[in-house]
């Protein structure tokens, strides 16, 4: 290409207007330059989405991002999408049986203290939840039955499924932290809901 | 020999609105404070409806947009427009109307919004008796502006006119088309477009707000204001030429990069993609024109405080809209947008390019109105310096923020869980920012407030010219320069203002037309959902307390299709969703979650504890509680008109459904409240947080549960 040399003549425009002078230079090549690249760019980024529509639409570049993340869960050892993993062993939650060394259970306290309390109160007394520290349970008593409504909630009364905010062995360590609380005393416990439950022999 | 005739300027309309542009600069820059803090302070709105940040929000951006820079658009047109055309106004009666009508409007706005009075939609917020107030004081403006150019006594037309055209016949286009609306009561209306159609036709109005009253009347002051103060000639008329008519051809189209990633349909977005980024030449000829006029007069900016304005708001000019178009490209926008990052970039733009800009002219002009000599250059410096420091600790902060936060809410765990699943995380997470932007924005308003001291005094020392004696000879004695270069045809345009108007209107509806004919006329930008159906009339009270409140204002709905934000708020929103949405709700800033699928996710009881404590059910949360909505009566008087006008837009309720409406609400009502009293709460069934829980179980309920089909 050859380099036309820039023109900054300074001349004057035979007018002025108010005193104000214009000097008659060219545009400056670069800006020109400037401007015709970003015309082509946007010549080619419509032709390039939508005429020969090869690049991906916004639903395409989504859908492509999920089946990607869900690749890397399948390769991921204790991996879930939106808590899959955990929602998945249901059958043998009768199984688990609850955390009760010390590390855990302060984990489980932490998670309980930053999620929970708004509905259960940080005392397990409930507020807009049932209370916790009661015999009474309306969807079991056991482990597993406690760790079922944490992944899927309750949504008719409005206790959300953690599973997507919490992970699998956070789950664990707040139910057991619930259970933990078995027998304490709330400042101001809520009124038994739900059947009463003999602790005996269960997990 | 030439004929020359003796006539004045009015000096006198120039310095009311230099008073006013300083007085409502001051107001709604402390009005940005206390906002500003109360975002880590919320208790700062001292529990009242009318200090809450979601109401004095639009209240500072809409004093800052056209109280202070409004007014310093007038201020400079008014005294420059009279010298470019040799001419005193058209009309001192309608400077005289166009002041205190732009003064009344400024006032009655603050009022409404306060009281909650708003359509939500941004910048265009004033309910409809203001909008009419504000079509008839702009056409007042219009007519003693085109006035003064017909009966000028310059052949040519000056760039900065051109730019002054384009403002008003823009302006004018822009409110009116995004002002349509059906009133349902003396402050509230219903705008005619629904869902993605409004978000469309908002946002081009939005874009070209800042397009059209923000950049191309300052473009104008500073194509005669920088010349005049570094007393050097324009860098390039070629550029001028080139640079206004590319820039105002392409601004209009740019409005959907408000929207990328969102319901609109993806063409529309591209749209607003490839015409920002070919904005960025033709602003920065803008930049250049005014940077290369200073050429040889550096010496004179390190002594001159003004010329320091000048170059700053140059410089910050060409910063913003460099940014601009790089947050217009979409991988960029998935970051940015909702985030803190946005209001990091505007506000480059309204401290550096319209706040310096202003000062720099009030600088010059103050002292020649009046006769006399700036105060005290040592203090106009240090407004300067302080002011310069302000925008530092503005700007930098909150990049800081809109970066941190915009990860964090995409950031995923190794084993493909959200690493922070609580969007409050994200939150507490960026409230040291907040504090350090209130401290730049502390700096900014105290250099402004120095510089209206110093601005005072000056006026003081001296007395006001109100009448400036000037001579020309008239139009019709002056001879067509033929000697005169016609570069591209220019010259000759410059000379028959009609012929100039016309271009421009036609130059500015183009886009306009391109982007709203299709997503209006063809049903396959909008499909429609067989299960999307109206509000019923309790949600719809509880959509309008959504909207006086301001929830908007912090609360997006607007789930963009991203995993991160599926994961986090469910299935991405699609534009059938919003077809009965007067107006629609996406909101453009997260500063708490998004509320597109609230609906069924927590129980009646706690929206309700949430309302009156969020802290309660959120602790650490920044959003004020809203205790009016428990003691204040749902209006279902109103319940009626507002059924009709919504029939009226198209919204199937079936005819004479007004007349038994209420029962329904009634219905509703005592359902919720008595779902609160098995939770023991005591609420009565007509009070305006009802309804208000109403709208939110219902949001996103249309289609829950459904997920996106494979791609084929």
């Amino acid at each position: 290409m050859v380099k036309k040399p820039v023109k900054v003549k300074d001349e004057l425009m035979e007018h002025d207007f108010d005193g104000i002078q214009e000097l008659d230079n060219e545009l400056p090549p670069w800006w020109l330059w400037l401007f015709y690249i970003t015309i082509f760019w946007g010549l080619g980024y419509l032709v390039y989405y939508h005429v020969l529509q090869v690049g991906d639409s916004s639903k395409e570049q989504y859908l492509k991002e999920m089946a990607l993340a869900a690749e890397m869960q399948r390769q991921t050892p204790g991996g879930g999408m939106a808590g899959a993993a955990i929602a998945g062993q249901e059958g043998e939650a009768a199984e688990v049986a609850a955390l009760k060394d010390e590390q855990s259970l302060a984990q489980g306290k932490e998670i309980y203290q930053k999620n929970c309390t708004p509905c259960h109160a940080p005392d397990g007394g409930g507020t807009v939840g049932p209370n916790l520290t009661d015999e009474y349970w309306i969807h079991g008593a056991r482990t597993g039955d406690v760790v079922n409504t944490i992944v899927n909630g309750v949504p008719v009364k409005g206790m959300i499924s953690w599973a997507p905010i919490l992970k699998p062995d956070e789950i664990l360590q707040v139910a057991s932290y619930v259970i933990s609380l078995r027998g304490t005393t709330p400042a101001s416990p809520k009124a038994p809901e739900g059947q009463k439950v003999d602790y005996s022999g269960i997990n | 020999m030439q004929q020359l005739e003796t006539f004045s300027y009015d000096n006198r309309i120039v310095r009311d609105f230099a008073v006013a542009t300083v007085f409502w600069g001051i107001i709604g820059m402390l009005v940005g404070l206390v906002a500003a803090i109360q975002l880590f302070h919320p208790h700062l709105n001292l529990g009242i409806a009318f200090t809450t940040f979601s109401r004095i929000r639009p209240v500072h951006t809409n004093a800052v947009i056209f109280a202070f820079v409004g007014n310093g658009i007038f201020l400079g047109l008014y005294y420059s427009l009279q010298r470019l055309c040799k001419a005193r106004m058209f009309s001192d009666a309608l400077s005289k109307i166009h002041f205190w009508g732009w003064q009344l409007i400024i006032l009655l706005a603050a009022v409404t919004l306060l009281l909650g009075y708003t359509t939500s939609k941004e910048y265009a917020e004033l309910e409809w008796p203001l909008d009419v107030l504000i079509a008839v004081v702009w056409v007042i403006f219009g007519v003693n502006m085109i006035g003064t150019i017909m009966k000028r006594r310059e052949r040519h037309l000056y760039v900065a006119i051109w730019f002054y055209i384009a403002t008003f016949f823009t302006v004018a286009m822009l409110h009116i088309v995004n002002s349509i609306e059906i009133p349902v009561a003396l402050f509230k209306s219903y705008p005619i477009y629904a869902g993605v159609q409004d978000a469309l036709v908002q946002w081009w109005y939005g874009h070209n707000a800042v397009a059209f009253f923000l950049t191309t009347p300052y473009l104008g002051l500073m194509y005669y204001f920088l010349p005049k103060a570094a007393d050097r000639p324009v860098y390039s008329y070629r550029l001028s030429i080139v640079h206004f008519w590319s820039l105002i051809f392409l601004y209009i189209w740019a409005g959907p990069h408000h929207l990328l990633y969102t319901s609109l349909p993806d063409w529309a977005q591209s749209l607003g993609t490839v015409f920002s980024v070919m904005l960025i030449a033709p602003s920065w000829g803008g930049m250049l024109n005014g940077l290369l006029t200073l050429r040889g007069a550096w010496d004179k900016v390190r002594q001159d405080p003004i010329l320091k304005f000048m170059v700053v708001a140059v410089t910050a000019y060409g910063m913003a809209t460099f940014e601009g178009p790089m947050l217009s490209v979409k991988s960029i926008n998935a970051l940015s947008h909702f985030t803190d990052w946005t209001i990091a970039h505007v506000h480059v733009g309204a401290l550096g390019w319209n706040g310096f800009l202003t000062f720099g002219i009030l600088y010059w002009l103050i002292p020649r109105l009046y006769n006399t000599k700036l105060y005290s250059v040592k203090m106009a410096n240090f407004h300067f310096w302080v002011g310069m420091l302000g925008i530092i600790f503005y700007a930098v902060p909150l990049y800081w923020a809109g970066v941190t936060q915009g990860l964090m809410w995409k950031q995923f765990t190794g084993t493909g869980y959200l690493q922070y699943p609580l969007f409050l995380d994200t939150v507490t997470q960026i409230i040291p920012m907040y504090m350090l932007r209130a401290i730049g924005g502390t700096l900014y308003l105290v250099s402004a407030i120095v510089g209206a001291y110093v601005l005072v005094k000056t006026a003081k020392s001296g007395s006001l010219a109100a009448e400036e004696k000037a001579q020309a000879p008239t139009l019709a004695v002056q001879k067509e320069e033929h000697h005169v270069k016609n570069v591209y045809g220019h010259r000759w345009l410059e000379s028959r203002p009609v012929q100039f108007f016309v271009l421009t209107v036609i130059a500015v509806a183009i886009g306009g037309i391109v982007e709203f004919v299709p997503t209006f006329l063809i049903k396959s930008n909008i499909p429609t959902i067989a299960s999307v159906k109206p509000y019923t009339p309790l949600e719809l009270h509880g959509r309008d307390l959504y909207v006086a409140n301001g929830c908007n204002t912090c609360h997006s709905q607007m789930i963009r299709p991203f995993r991160s934000e599926t994961e986090r708020y469910g299935e991405y929103s699609k534009a059938g969703e919003f077809v009965y949405d007067h107006p629609f709700l996406w909101g453009s800033k997260r500063i708490g979650p998004d509320l597109h699928r609230l609906g069924g996710k927590y129980p009646d009881a706690w929206h309700y504890n949430h309302m009156l404590e969020p802290a309660s059910t959120s602790p650490g949360s920044i959003m004020p509680p809203y205790p009016w909505l428990f003691t204040q009566a749902l209006d279902t008087a109103a319940t009626a008109a507002k059924i009709r006008a919504m029939r009226t837009l198209g919204v199937p309720y079936p005819e004479g459904y007004e007349k038994f409406a209420n029962k329904d609400v009634l219905t509703q009502a005592q359902q919720i409240a008595a779902n609160l009293k098995s939770a023991n709460l005591a609420a009565s069934e007509d009070k305006e947080i009802i309804a208000l829980i109403a709208y939110l179980q219902r949001l996103g309920m249309d289609i829950k549960g459904e997920k996106t089909a494979a791609v084929k």
